[in-house]
């Protein structure tokens, strides 16, 4: 198995494309090092989202709720208790976990549109209570200057922070997505009746994707902590979690790395767009119509169309896979 | 917190809770509306609501008066269907045939360009809007001061409620939509223009988002994000309602409006957590809402 | 091995099956027939459990089954085709058909392994079994109607099932195609021991090859007998195929 890895292409890409990134900050500044570190945590939590989303099917309508709960948890165990911060790390994501576990086990007794609203509804109770529950969470104000550990004491360490785990979540997410499991679940994105009717208990695969995927949106959550020092109610809410929506469909959500595409696009709009006029939003949403009319399967998802055109069948299989 | 809860409180914001209810109920009922007959969660829908109250602010500061008021209520409205009809049948109606996915995504993209629109138009400042001097003031009921303009709003929201009721049950145009909610492809093939019955459905929707918001405008600060607040709102009226019964949002937005108005006499700071939790019971209790669900 | 007795279903007002007795035992190969609305699909709606009966007993091997969900009664032995063409589009016809061994065995929750190695013989196996092999690679949604009927039912043989019903399998196919099928469903059934309940509209079909018919009409159980029995009988006539 392992030997298979290391013979992939994918994994020869991956090994020239780390050094690269582990140059970064020796080369750029520490404004560029700062984006791309803000690309890998969005990105990572779009990537979660598209495990279900994507590969899943699943309407999956308020994801950052559990972004939220995973950097709430680790910033207020770094704020309000003297655990060490490794408690702090490990604590949100299994928080969001948890979190994605109770909601998860609510909303898979409904399909698609239905789901996504009990979804909505379930996430929003979650955010008006971090918004509301001042004694706890500074409501409006959010949380800041949240105490690091020394070594997350310069842009630097953050920034090779960031990368390792991130990488180390990806890694996981291909092994799953390449796993039974994953096969399973994009098998009940395609039908889930004909999955019930081999066998396939629809809702648990669900669930269980939910639980993952949340617990990687929670490892999103506690690298935001790391990365910016601050928590903030606007990060549970239900317009953060369409937009990591958007980031998926932007760079193609039947592939793996195009959420992460989709998420540097949408970073890099914000911010150099946004530096430029007060209007980034509107830019936004006329590149989403321009999106859902000409490029409804996302950017990587015209690459593969090419492959396909070029390649015949063989391509357009790992397309879909 | 400290003060008991008297007979006198508790009537007053109950009557509170209830006005509050009429104006969800405005809004939610076009959301669910369009929900029932197109099957997709308008997202727009919030900035269409934010948009109605606008447009009246600025009518009614505009003409003035009583008759600036009245203006303002019948133009809010217009407007907001002008610019929802604007929208379906340039960009909306060519995506009926696509996953609902995208149609959601599109009213999500809609959303974010009129919520700048309003911004460049309005600009980012406060705005208040006081009602015309014959709903000013407060009357006395059951011995407590009630606003007039509250009052008003009861009035309105049963006459909304008939209204729509009348239309969907007894119009033409309301059995058809009805009928193209559960079954296009029959509509279709009985040569009515599906297409169109959409985007009059849609449009009525959106006009009762605007209504809400124009009727909304004497009562809140009119400013850039009432549109994410209220959006949350309904939706989840809608959805505890079950999802496209009117009826539905009825019974969803009195509940909302009723548990907030009672949270605030329990625990004031904690008051817009009720409504919520409201939801989460039902919705664990029955997934699928209170009434039927036209899906 | 399934009983099926006196089963009711209604949607609103509509009764779609009203009385339905049914008996298949190892071995069979048992046809469902009745004009178009008689509930045929229903039934094997009811007995996969992909809907919930009104009312009536559904036993398999002894055990009651009626209420239990539609991936637990696969786990008893029961696997279906459906009357649409029910494939996972986006995946390869080798995923497509490893999906369901992996269920088979267990093996769907394994989170860190890759799925490429496993339970490829088995999965290849069927494929043979079936013709398919040759096209393990294409992307399912891609094949041609026949071939995704078939398709279909080496998915339903993932699960290694003692008896496979089969909703109209050979619909909208051609009269060759029909043939392929019909002969494949048949050796399938020599071959492997399966026991195979189908519901088809071609008589033609049904005739030669079903050694049991059952005939529904307006969700009732008219006749359940060998077809000779079944050719002879004056309600069947009338009911059906003299309509026919």
């Amino acid at each position: 198995m392992i030997a298979d890895i290391v013979r992939s292409r994918a994994f020869v890409q991956h090994v020239v494309l780390l050094p690269v990134l582990l140059l970064v900050p020796a080369v750029a500044g520490r404004f560029y090092v700062y984006i791309l570190a803000v690309i890998f945590v969005t990105g990572l939590l779009a990537m979660s989202l598209n495990l279900l989303a994507g590969h899943g099917g699943a309407y999956q309508f308020h994801h950052a709720a559990f972004y939220g709960v995973g950097a709430y948890t680790a910033a207020l165990i770094l704020t309000r208790t003297s655990l060490p911060a490794w408690v702090a790390f490990g604590a949100g994501p299994i928080a969001a976990a948890a979190t994605g576990f109770v909601v998860g086990a609510i909303c898979v007794r409904l399909n698609k549109l239905y789901f996504g609203m009990l979804q909505i509804s379930l996430g929003s109770l979650i955010w008006i209570l971090v918004l509301r529950w001042y004694s706890l969470t500074n409501g409006d104000d959010g949380i800041h200057g949240i105490p690091m550990p020394e070594f997350l004491s310069s842009a630097t360490g953050v920034y090779y922070f960031v990368l390792g785990v991130v990488a180390v979540c990806l890694a996981l997410m291909y092994l799953i997505l390449k796993s039974p499991f994953g096969a399973t679940l994009r098998a009940i994105r395609d039908n889930p009746q004909r999955c019930e009717a081999v066998g396939i208990n629809v809702r648990r695969h669900q669930l269980i994707g939910i639980v993952v995927a949340t617990f990687f949106a929670g490892v999103a959550g506690v690298l935001f902590v790391v990365l910016e020092g601050s928590v903030f109610p606007d990060m549970l809410f239900w317009v953060l979690s369409l937009e990591i929506f958007i980031m998926c469909l932007l760079g193609g959500w039947f592939t793996f790395y195009g959420p992460m595409l989709g998420a540097a696009i949408m970073v890099a709009l914000r911010t150099f767009v946004g530096s430029y006029t007060d209007y980034w939003t509107l830019v936004l949403g006329i590149v989403l119509i321009l999106l859902i009319f000409f490029l409804p399967e996302g950017i990587m998802g015209i690459h593969l169309r090419e492959l396909v055109r070029q390649r015949g069948r063989r391509a357009s299989m790992k397309a879909a896979e | 917190m400290e003060q008991s809860i008297t007979l006198a409180g508790f009537t007053s914001q109950l009557l509170v809770g209830l006005s509050r209810a009429m104006i969800l109920f405005i809004v939610s009922s076009g959301l669910s509306f369009i929900l029932g007959v197109l099957r997709v969660p308008n997202v727009a829908h919030g900035s269409l609501y934010m948009i109605g109250a606008f447009v009246a602010h600025s009518v009614a500061t505009a003409v003035g008066g009583v008759s600036g008021f009245w203006l303002a209520l019948v133009l809010a409205p217009l407007a907001v269907a002008v610019i929802s009809l604007i929208a379906e049948r340039t960009l909306f109606c060519h995506l009926y045939e696509r996953e609902h996915l995208m149609l959601l995504l599109f009213t999500f993209a809609l959303m974010l360009i009129l919520g700048d629109l309003t911004k460049i138009t309005w600009g980012a400042d406060y705005r208040s809007l006081t009602a015309p001097p014959f709903l000013q003031g407060s009357v006395s009921v059951l011995g407590t001061a009630f606003p007039r303009y509250n009052l008003f709003l009861l009035a309105v929201g049963p006459v909304v409620a008939v209204g729509l009721w009348l239309l969907t049950s007894r119009t033409m145009f309301g059995k058809i939509a009805r009928a193209a909610a559960v079954d296009r492809e029959m509509v279709g093939a009985i040569g009515i223009n599906v297409s169109w019955v959409f985007a009059l459905a849609f449009v009525l929707g959106c006009l009762l988002a605007g209504l809400g918001g124009a009727l909304v405008s004497p009562t809140v600060s009119i400013t850039l994000g009432m549109d994410h607040t209220i959006i949350i709102e309904t939706f989840l009226i809608v959805t505890i309602g079950g999802l496209g019964n009117i009826w539905g949002a009825l019974a969803g937005s009195l509940i909302f409006g009723i548990t907030q108005s009672i949270g605030v006499l329990i625990l004031p700071q904690f008051a817009i957590v009720f409504p919520y939790l409201a939801v989460v019971v039902i919705l664990t209790l029955k997934p699928t809402g209170l009434l039927k669900s036209v899906w | 091995m399934l009983r099926v007795e006196n089963l009711r279903k209604s949607f609103d007002d509509f009764k779609a099956v009203d009385g339905a007795h049914l008996a298949v035992d190892p071995g069979e190969l048992v046809a469902v027939i009745g004009p178009n609305g008689a509930g045929k699909t229903t039934l094997f709606n009811l007995i996969t459990g992909h809907l919930k009966p009104d009312q009536g007993r559904i036993t398999f091997n002894g055990a009651e089954i009626s209420r239990l969900p539609a991936h637990a009664i696969c786990r008893k032995g029961i696997a279906r085709s459906f009357q649409v063409a029910n494939i996972f589009p986006r995946l390869t016809v080798f995923r497509n058909v490893q999906v369901s061994v992996l269920s088979q065995k267990h093996l769907s929750h394994t989170l860190f392994r890759p799925a490429q190695r496993m339970v490829v013989e088995e999965t290849e196996r069927i494929l043979e079994s079936v013709g398919l092999i040759d096209k393990q690679r294409s992307v399912a949604g891609v094949l041609s109607h026949g071939d995704k009927r078939t398709l279909e039912i080496a998915i339903a043989l993932g699960n290694e099932p003692e008896l496979l019903i089969l909703d109209e399998p050979t619909a909208g196919m051609s009269p060759e195609e029909t043939a392929a099928t019909m002969g494949l469903v048949t050796r399938l059934a020599r071959e492997q021991g399966l026991t195979i309940l189908f519901c088809e509209h071609d008589m033609e079909v049904v005739f030669n090859v079903a050694t049991r018919i059952m005939v529904m009409q307006q969700g009732r159980t008219i006749i359940q007998a060998d077809p000779e029995e079944v050719r002879r009988n004056v309600t069947v006539q009338e009911a059906y195929l003299g309509g026919a």
